[in-house]
């Protein structure tokens, strides 16, 4: 290339293909996103976050948590259970033709094949969509993450490494508002071999007074403050639990389906 | 009119003194941060006191230190000298980038305050809040309108491959810095799309940005001292286009949490990026094959070689993304750390103490204080650099398998990478010594030009005054 | 000088050229061939820039295979879809129906019969002149709304009425569908008041 105009023009031309691919395509497919409609529901999701958990991305972004944090769960795979929801006219030879089928961890045109052979039998199945993959198997979430889980997020904090555990679905692993409090304040009280430094600043060592605070952490020997003292939250730090608290991956969509494990009888 | 180079060279000097005077600082800072939060993990107790230390602060404030502290002024200067020198055109109007090169230093230092503060915008590689984005983002414009117009009024017309390569990194840089901090700060687009974007930025900053203006030194520096013509035009051609057009559009990681079109793209250009390494590769080996010129010892000519090979390594490890199941094995793990330093450091920082090793002498005038201390810190440079990778892409897979085989409880995973990470700290001390050696001599080349400008003033004013400028 | 055509290697001082030799081909095959495996691999995962396909789904069909469907839910869901884009907008998402459009259909004796025979005409054939709905007066005309849906949509969006907004009335199956459609024939005579009553519930 001769001169600098054609060098310019190759670099242009070329930036401009990158820029459409990676940010003209995405903010014209899912710029304009709205919410979506929970599967098998009259849902919609998401919800945008209440105000103390929308402070607490703040304090999340601002301390950097996404520096060890990720917040998205990965799927690799998707299988099919059928499971017998009626025996039917006919139980027992429905019951021997469970036995010889395979019925669970199977792709979805299996599950069509198993269902209409227990029908054909006079029984009723249903085929249930399991997510698979080590996210998932450890639970970390209960199918992945999707564009509609950060939606409302500003700025959206996936992160890039995991030092310390994915927090997609963290609100419902540990749901416990003093749990997220005691490990941010003394990590290894709560996690024995964590790598995370304390962040003690979010918290305030002030002297008892005349009754002791309600907010106070309930902390191990090793780790409580002098007698007399007791370790508060700072607003920052409640804030911070309450987003914590907010971070849920665990609804079907559309685009993450999976049937939800039946809700515990009372 | 003839130009020669001393001419050229001298026209470059206060530019350059400021961008490598304020990349050696920031070069310093940023490694002497990375070792302090590679010191979180062995004691992370003594961080939980100060939120100016914690890991989450340290670490984006030694990456983009490193990234725009170093690395691109460093890459400006050079790109300046450069178009200066194959141009056979001094630099005019000096002044310009030198104001600039200080906006700068000032740019950075607004940015690394505002993360310590709190202040970080939340996006890898872009955390610096608004005035130290903007500061960067119009000092750059100055000093790159300097250096095209340097490029489009040369003597020597024609372009040499490294024009095209610099060109086109002049020409990166602000595009994709305000579209992104445009699209992620000013307007901040709408969920997931943020993080697409901020894919983007960093792929083309971290890794085109780099390479670009890496390559650029390296197709340079290689023939010149080699004495060898570069080989070839059309292949440096070929590696120019394929590159430029299979690295831009790479960067979204495999299973991320967007359309499955993105990451397949993504994975589809970073193999394609193999095309680019084979080229460069022949270019290189073929450049140097039969030179016989100077040897390896330790000095430029060695720095430009190593910081060559590096980067065909880490365009390979980043190749290695494309592969689905390797790239889901390695992609939460501190193997993408280990490929950002061999990029960063083992490439681009290295070619350009090659490059400014060679360039101040002849621009300021004056040879280094301590001309011994160049092939000690060569050598602690690829000592760190070399441990620190080997480490952490060791390390980076085995905290991969652990993470993908769910009946290991993830306490285990990061027990695994205790070792590494203390392998890991070591590299990164002694790449601060070495870097402590770099900043030594360009500090003390600063420092003797001043002296040298000093003593010039004060004999000029203290000198008797001849008759006629005696008024009678 | 505009070129930097040399051969002779630079002497030391001037600035590098660059020789001119070619392009071998084999660059070019190793391109091509790359260009092929990625192309296979973005054909099978990319979903064909489908926003809703993620990893692992390769492209839209297989997503809607995995869609959960069996089961009451589901079918509850799909017929509440198809309810919101035919039906909702005349007789309103809620079911209150709206003056001058459409009746209500919470509540509906024509809903909540306890057959559904007359209801499953109504979409199939249409339905005009006065007809009496929760005690109030109707003389509007509907058009067979249902005619192009198919069996299981329709039975799905029957089914959804007859147990939404309080409505508590069996299923609809999408083999009631079809009979009532093929008993119908190609062009029915739109329902009145007193052709549903003739049938039997």
């Amino acid at each position: 290339m001769k001169n600098g105009f054609a060098i310019f023009l190759t670099a242009f031309l070329v930036l401009v293909t990158s820029w459409t691919a990676f940010v003209l395509g995405p903010q014209l497919q899912l710029g304009r996103a709205r919410q979506v409609a929970v599967l098998n529901s009259s849902d919609v999701y998401p919800t945008s976050r209440p105000g103390e958990a929308a402070q607490g991305l703040v304090v999340y972004r601002a301390n950097g948590c996404a520096a060890c944090h990720t917040e998205q769960v990965q799927q690799d795979g998707v299988v099919c259970n059928v499971v017998l929801s009626s025996a039917g006219k006919n139980p027992s030879a429905v019951s021997n033709l469970l036995a010889t089928l395979k019925l669970s961890g199977i792709t979805e045109e299996e599950a069509l094949a198993a269902g209409d052979k227990i029908s054909a039998a006079g029984g009723k199945v249903e085929t249930h969509i399991i997510p698979t993959g080590p996210d998932i198997a450890r639970g970390w979430g209960l199918r992945h993450s999707v564009a509609e889980d950060f939606l409302y997020d500003n700025p959206v904090q996936l992160g890039s490494i995991r030092i310390g555990p994915d927090l997609a679905d963290v609100g419902r692993r540990l749901p416990d508002a003093n749990w997220q409090l005691l490990h941010l304040y003394a990590p290894k009280s709560v996690a024995k071999d964590s790598l995370m430094p304390p962040f003690r600043y979010l918290f305030e060592t002030k002297k008892i007074g005349a009754t002791p605070s309600p907010d106070a952490l309930n902390l191990p020997r090793e780790f409580a403050p002098a007698d007399g003292y007791e370790v508060v939250p700072k607003p920052e730090a409640k804030h911070l639990a309450a987003y914590l608290l907010s971070l849920h991956a665990d609804v079907p969509l559309y685009d993450a389906p999976f049937t939800p494990a039946a809700p515990a009888k009372p | 009119m003839t130009v020669n180079e001393k001419q050229i060279d001298t026209s470059c000097r206060v530019p350059l003194l400021v961008l490598f005077g304020g990349a050696a600082l920031w070069l310093v800072v940023g490694s002497l941060l990375a070792l302090a939060a590679s010191l979180t993990f062995h004691m992370p107790d003594k961080f939980g006191d100060c939120s100016w230390i914690t890991y989450g602060h340290l670490q984006p404030a030694a990456d983009d230190a490193l990234l725009y502290g170093f690395c691109i002024p460093a890459g400006l200067g050079v790109a300046l000298w450069i178009f200066a020198r194959l141009g056979q055109t001094p630099l005019r109007g000096a002044l310009v980038p030198v104001v600039a090169a200080h906006l700068w230093n000032l740019g950075v230092l607004v940015g690394l305050v505002g993360i310590f503060a709190g202040d970080s915008t939340g996006f890898a590689w872009l955390e610096f809040p608004r005035g130290g984005s903007a500061l960067l983002f119009f000092s750059y414009l100055l000093i790159a309108l300097w250096a095209l117009m340097n490029f489009s009024g040369r003597r020597e017309g024609g372009t040499f491959p490294s024009h095209w390569f610099l060109v086109a990194a002049l020409f990166l840089f602000p595009w994709v810095y305000s579209t992104a901090n445009i699209l992620l700060v000013g307007w901040p687009v709408r969920g997931v799309v943020q993080a697409v974007v901020a894919w983007w930025a960093g792929n083309n900053l971290v890794f085109l940005w780099t390479s670009l203006a890496g390559l650029g030194a390296s197709f340079y520096f290689l023939p010149k001292m080699s004495g060898r013509p570069l080989h070839s035009y059309f292949y440096a051609l070929f590696a120019f286009w394929t590159l430029l057009i299979f690295g831009s559009m790479r960067g979204v990681p495999v299973g991320a949490p967007v359309p499955a079109w993105l990451p397949a793209l993504s994975a589809m250009n970073s193999l394609f990026l193999i095309v680019p390494v084979i080229a460069i590769t022949v270019i290189g080996w073929k450049t140097v094959r039969d030179a016989t010129g100077p040897e390896c010892k330790g000095g430029s000519y060695c720095m430009i070689e190593f910081g060559f090979v590096a980067f065909l390594l880490s365009a390979l490890l980043l190749v290695t993304s494309a592969c689905p199941h390797f790239g889901r094995l390695t992609q939460f793990t501190w193997f993408a750390a280990a490929q950002t330093q061999l990029q960063l450091y083992g490439f681009f920082a290295i070619t350009m103490f090659g490059a400014i090793y060679y360039i101040l002498p002849r621009a300021v005038g004056i040879e280094f204080a301590f001309p011994k201390l160049i092939r000690v810190q060569h050598w602690f440079a690829i000592l760190g650099v070399a441990i620190f990778v080997v480490a952490l892409v060791v390390g980076g897979v085995e905290q991969g398998l652990k993470l993908q085989d769910p009946r290991v409880a993830f306490a285990d995973s990061t027990k695994t990478m205790l070792p590494f990470l203390r392998a890991s700290t070591t590299g990164l001390l002694c790449i601060v010594i070495a870097n402590l050696m770099f900043a030594l001599n360009i500090f003390l080349m600063i420092a003797a030009w001043k002296w040298s400008v000093a003593k010039t003033v004060f004999a000029f004013v203290i000198s008797p005054l001849s008759k006629s400028e005696v008024k009678a | 000088m505009s070129d930097e055509i040399k051969t002779n290697p630079t002497p030391a001082g001037a600035e590098p050229t660059a020789e001119r030799s070619h392009l071998p081909m084999w660059i070019l095959v190793v391109l091509l061939a790359l260009l092929y495996v990625g192309g296979l691999y973005f054909n099978q995962h990319s979903g064909w820039f489908d926003k809703q396909v993620y990893s692992p789904y390769g492209n839209a069909a297989e997503l809607e295979l995995y869609q959960p469907k069996s089961g009451a839910a589901a079918a509850l869901a799909a017929g509440r879809k198809s309810y919101e884009s035919v039906c909702g907008t005349c007789h309103g998402n809620d079911g209150l129906g709206k003056p001058g459009q459409a009746p209500m259909l919470a509540g509906s004796e024509w809903v909540i019969a306890k057959g559904h025979n007359r209801l499953a005409h109504i979409p199939l054939a249409g339905l005009s002149g006065p007809i009496q709905v929760g005690g109030k007066d109707w003389n509007l005309a509907m058009a067979a709304m249902g005619v192009a849906l198919s069996d299981t949509d329709l039975a799905n969006v029957l089914t959804y009425i007859r147990s939404s907004w309080g409505n508590k009335a069996g299923e609809v199956t999408a083999d009631d569908i079809k009979a009532i459609r093929a008993s119908l024939g190609a062009r029915p005579q739109v329902m009145t008041h007193d052709t549903l009553m003739a049938l039997p519930e």
